[in-house]
């Protein structure tokens, strides 16, 4: 009756039109002054709204740059942004962009629980996409060996074990008893496992004490840190990232769990490394900055020139995020102009994708390159905190800076295994 | 007459690849089926009278069944993956609703509410298991036998697939028209007027309300299971407690006095949805706003809203 | 002995920010039999106001030490939207639950968007300044004092809230409209007013809860909707619609909490949910409820 045909009409008349209304073109390749179209996926709000910002500025950066300097091989950048949220509706909008977008490529996501999700449809879809900081790591196993249109960021245990080799490096012999205070999601717990696997590698005995997992977001950490402190440990390792990272600093600190001597990894501080004052936040603590330290002394002209357009804009500091969107954009850029001038004329998106397997590129944190398995290997800066600077906030007083090659398994191998058997120098 | 422009709008729908680009196609495809989960949910909440804030734990076991039994089991039979996840479903239903049958109004949406997060909580902890907030990939199913290999996803989305789902909603929106106007449905009815009256009459409350609860759990479970394979990902948020707040949203928007509704709602949602996701971030504060107008105004919901229209029609011109 | 006192008075903690944002709930529900989905909302815009309101003193060159008033006024200040929103609840006052439920959610939802308005997409915090009353040193036992602070506010708020319905004018007239509302009208009670001030009244004590907490944790966008199912099992254990239930689920909720992170951290919700459906099996008025249909 009436409700049907206004449900005829509805779907007829609403979707049916705009679809209608949607230029036909399909983007043909001689149209070389029309703009190139990237759609970009990060997150806007919640936790990981701050991350998806930075990175949105390192995205804004590059192609601030890419435009002013004549555009990818004579084409200018367009950006179409969407926001990241859960893998359901993440992955909608990602077919939004592909399927009535009609972008050339697709750049983001921060999430690794989104991009798990998110690499098969776009394979499927033959879409292609660039991840910033997702990768497709189910645990530590690789669920996408053969990727073809999917670039992953380097691996999620990255930053787990160049923290994990300083601890070693500089505290070895020095604690017995560990405990871990990390998110309670994938990235977290991959983080966790390859800091307890690098233990077993170097032979160095140990005890968990304590492992605890606050759901991501959660605001409260006082039973937390108390669990913590009766558990005594002599080292904690937390990937924490988020918000929660700044609050269990303050409670930790609070509650008196920093008095004792007690040793502190933080493989992921960086992403909050401005809102960790030095208040409650003692030197000594082993940070990972990932792939961009901002207050490198030997920084790029490149990084320095990001970091002080950064501050102008925002009044903070960039964390590593907006080296990821930029280092994602250089990656295309590169297949891309590659690709153009090795066939004359524009090329498909298979040419592009052979151009981009194996290109080398500078980004904001320093080389990097895309591997022909589609990991990325990029440039890691960890190291001991110092509250000598001139910030409310502590940072590396000593920098060790180590490339991917030394801190992800290479293509094909098995995560455990590659432990086992890697020449990792400390 | 219904009947007829209810078949009129299946054709409709049946046609749409052919209208639509596919992007818009696989938009579809999850109006289908919350279309379906909320057949099952308004047989609770219009017929029944019980407002259940939990009816996303079994969208959520379907989408899980689905998971586990394609990417962890290996089977691949959808028919196989929709009987199991339902089974399921119904199963887990049984002593839910045992419990929960004996209260009404605020105590039911508590508990149904407490259900439902109780096992977003397990999806989400026990990692080791359950995948926690990334949660189980869903492996694409052959339909009736058929793999259609040769198919990428999103042509075998917009096709195959698509077909399959509308031929099931068609068959469980019939056998739900036949469940209602049966005697089983009339009771139901009866209980949700006045209890103490259908007591009296000798109709066994809880009993019925318990099977309206299982039933709801089965068409749920069909509905997640079909949104998981969309996706191709199960995930904890499935469970949350807002998604069955949007379940019951969709429905009053639809209409939950109105058979029809639930589709009504469904489709109208997805697409309000989408539409507002593009105009704007602040989406959500619009689509609370059309929730209060809804409740305020028109709480029939859209079918409510055309059912007046057409009375009013038929009365200003002579029959 | 110190690590079971830690994670006791992390628990006790824990609960008297939930007893607040669930007095809130109960005096609500009591009076007007409106369950409030947008409560965790109140709680939520309590925190960021708190942290604007702050901030805007300090800038001004407050001392840094009378940020606890400041923060229990701003969460005072901003209930004030109360008698608004029960405004608008009043359209649904005699229709079924169902719709009150809906309404409620609508506003969580809509509230989601105002914060986010208002504060921004990050979370925000109050730096270090809950250090500023410094720690409290029992042996090994170190808490910082602004937590015993607040568990003392509580305390006072509830035997404040206690005193106010038992033994003051007002609080008859309350518990006379929760019981019977035709005999208090009869009575010549202005309803509308009981109404719309009581449900300011659990507006504020929600947004004060949120006020108070953030300096300890942090304003986020995920808090209204998280916090609203913890509060809804401290109402179900506690008894829907008693005070008493507030104060005994809260701490039921949060030591148990607590407990389950210290010993087995998968549990942590998990447990309480289990209880809950405990209660409302064996005992559904809950622990001092009225038990219902």
């Amino acid at each position: 009756m009436n409700s049907k045909r206004r449900k005829l009409l509805q779907a007829l008349g609403g979707t049916g039109i705009i679809a209608a209304a949607q230029p036909w073109t399909s983007a043909p390749a001689f149209a070389q002054n029309a703009p190139l179209r990237i759609g970009i996926l990060a997150p806007r709000a919640g936790i990981a709204g701050t991350i998806g910002e930075c990175g949105l500025k390192g995205t804004q950066f590059a192609v601030d740059h890419i435009n002013s300097t004549g555009g990818i091989a004579g084409r200018k950048v367009e950006l179409v942004i969407e926001e990241e949220t859960n893998p359901k509706d993440t992955i909608e909008r990602l077919r939004k962009l592909v399927l009535q977008d009609k972008v050339d490529c697709v750049q983001g996501i921060v999430s690794s629980g989104v991009s798990l999700a998110m690499g098969p449809v776009a394979e499927d879809m033959k879409a292609l996409v660039v991840s910033w900081d997702g990768t497709t790591q189910d645990g530590v196993k690789e669920t996408m060996p053969n990727k073809r249109y999917f670039f992953s960021s380097t691996d999620n245990e990255c930053e787990a074990v160049m923290a994990s080799l300083l601890a070693i490096k500089h505290w070895k012999g020095q604690f017995k008893t560990v405990a871990g205070i990390n998110p309670d999601y994938s990235y977290g717990r991959n983080n966790f496992a390859a800091f307890q696997a690098l233990l077993r590698k170097y032979g160095i005995e140990h005890t968990v004490v304590a492992d605890q997992w606050p759901k991501v977001g959660t605001t409260d950490l006082n039973s937390h840190v108390a669990a913590l402190k009766a558990a005594k440990p002599d080292l904690v390792f937390s990937s924490l990232l988020f918000a929660d990272l700044p609050i269990f600093m303050r409670t930790a600190h609070g509650a008196g769990l920093m008095d004792g001597g007690t040793k502190f990894v933080f493989p992921a501080a960086g992403f909050q490394h401005t809102a960790l004052k030095k208040s409650f936040t003692p030197p000594g603590m082993i940070f990972g900055h990932n792939t961009l330290y901002f207050d490198y002394a030997k920084g790029s002209e490149l990084q320095k020139q990001f970091v002080q357009w950064y501050h102008e804009k925002t009044n903070d500091y960039p964390n590593w995020e907006a080296d990821r969107a930029f280092f994602a954009m250089a990656v295309y850029k590169a297949g891309v102009e590659a690709a153009h001038k090795a066939k004359g004329g524009w090329p498909g998106k298979e040419d592009v994708i052979g151009a981009m397997e194996g290109v080398r590129v500078q980004s904001l944190g320093g080389p990097g390159m895309m591997r022909k398995d589609h990991i990325a290997e990029q440039t890691f800066y960890q190291g001991i905190t110092t509250h000598d600077n001139k910030y409310d906030f502590p940072t590396l007083g000593t920098v060790d800076v180590m490339y991917a090659d030394q801190l992800q398994k290479g293509t094909g191998q098995d995560f455990w295994k590659w432990i086992e058997t890697a020449n990792i120098k400390l | 007459m219904r009947i007829a422009a209810a078949l009129v709008a299946l054709a409709a729908v049946a046609v749409l690849p052919n209208v639509l680009s596919p992007y818009h196609v696989t938009l579809v495809l999850p109006a289908l089926a919350y279309s379906i989960a909320l057949l099952g949910f308004n047989l609770l909440f219009g017929y029944t009278g019980l407002l259940s804030f939990g009816h996303a734990l079994f969208v959520a076991i379907g989408g899980y069944g689905a998971a586990v039994l394609s990417s962890k089991l290996g089977l691949r039979s959808f028919e196989a993956i929709l009987a199991l996840s339902a089974g399921a479903s119904v199963a887990v239903a049984i002593p839910i609703g045992l419990l929960a049958v004996r209260y009404v109004k605020i105590f039911f949406g508590i508990l149904t509410l407490a259900f439902g997060m109780l096992f977003h909580s397990f999806l989400f902890k026990f990692y080791d298991l359950t995948g926690g907030d990334t949660g189980i990939r869903v492996l694409r199913p052959s339909l009736l036998g058929r793999a259609y290999e040769d198919l990428d996803k999103t042509t075998w989305l917009v096709g195959p697939f698509y077909y399959y789902c509308v031929a099931l909603l068609a068959i469980l929106a019939f056998v739900m028209w036949r469940l209602v106007h049966s005697p089983f449905g009339l009771h139901l009815v009866a209980t949700r007027e006045n209890r103490r009256k259908a007591e009296y009459l000798g109709v066994r409350v809880r009993f019925f309300r318990l099977i309206a609860f299982s039933i709801s759990a089965f068409y749920g479970a069909i509905g997640g299971a079909i949104l998981a394979v969309n996706t191709g990902q199960a995930d904890p948020e499935l469970a949350y407690w807002t998604h069955s707040g949007e379940l019951v949203f969709m429905t009053v928007l639809g209409g939950f006095g109105n058979f029809f509704g639930p589709v009504v709602g469904a489709f109208s949602f997805i697409f309000l949805k989408d539409q507002l996701v593009g105009l704007t971030q602040y989406w959500r504060f619009w689509l609370g706003a059309i929730l209060i107008l809804l409740v305020v105004l028109f709480p029939r919901g859209l079918s409510g809203l055309t059912e007046r229209m057409w009375a009013r029609l038929h009365r200003s011109t002579p029959s | 002995m110190t690590a079971f006192l830690d994670v006791v008075i992390g628990g006790v903690f824990h609960a008297a920010v939930l007893f607040l944002v669930a007095a809130g709930l109960q005096l609500v529900f009591g009076v007007q039999k409106i369950v409030n989905l947008a409560c965790g909302s109140f709680y939520a815009l309590g925190a960021y106001f708190g942290i604007s309101a702050v901030s805007w003193c300090l800038a001004r060159g407050m001392p840094p030490a009378y940020f606890l008033p400041v923060l229990i006024v701003a969460g005072i200040l901003v209930g004030l939207i109360g008698p608004f929103i029960e405004a608008l609840l009043l359209t649904v006052y005699q229709r079924d639950e169902a719709f009150q439920l809906l309404l409620t959610f609508a506003l969580v939802l809509m509230f989601q968007d105002v914060l986010r308005f208002f504060w921004g997409a990050d979370p925000q915090q109050l730096g270090d300044l809950v250090m500023t009353y410094g720690r409290v040193k029992v042996g090994a036992l170190q808490v910082p004092t602004y937590n015993l602070l607040v568990i003392a506010a509580s305390v006072v708020i509830a035997a404040g809230l206690g005193a106010f319905l038992q033994k003051t004018r007002f609080g008859r007239i309350l518990r006379a409209t929760a019981e019977n509302r035709e005999m208090s009208l009869a009575l010549g009670v202005n309803v509308r007013w009981v109404y719309a001030s009581v449900f300011t009244l659990g507006t504020m004590l929600g947004t004060v809860g949120g006020a108070l907490v953030v300096p300890t944790a942090a304003a986020s966008l995920d808090m209204p909707v998280e916090l609203v199912v913890e509060a809804f099992a401290v109402v179900v254990i506690g008894g829907l619609g008693s005070m008493r239930g507030a104060l005994a689920g809260a701490l039921v909720v949060g030591l148990l909490r607590a407990a389950a992170i210290s010993w087995y951290s998968e549990l942590e919700m998990l447990a309480i949910y289990l209880v809950v459906i405990g209660v409302l099996v064996l005992r559904p008025g809950g622990l001092f409820g009225r038990p219902l249909e």
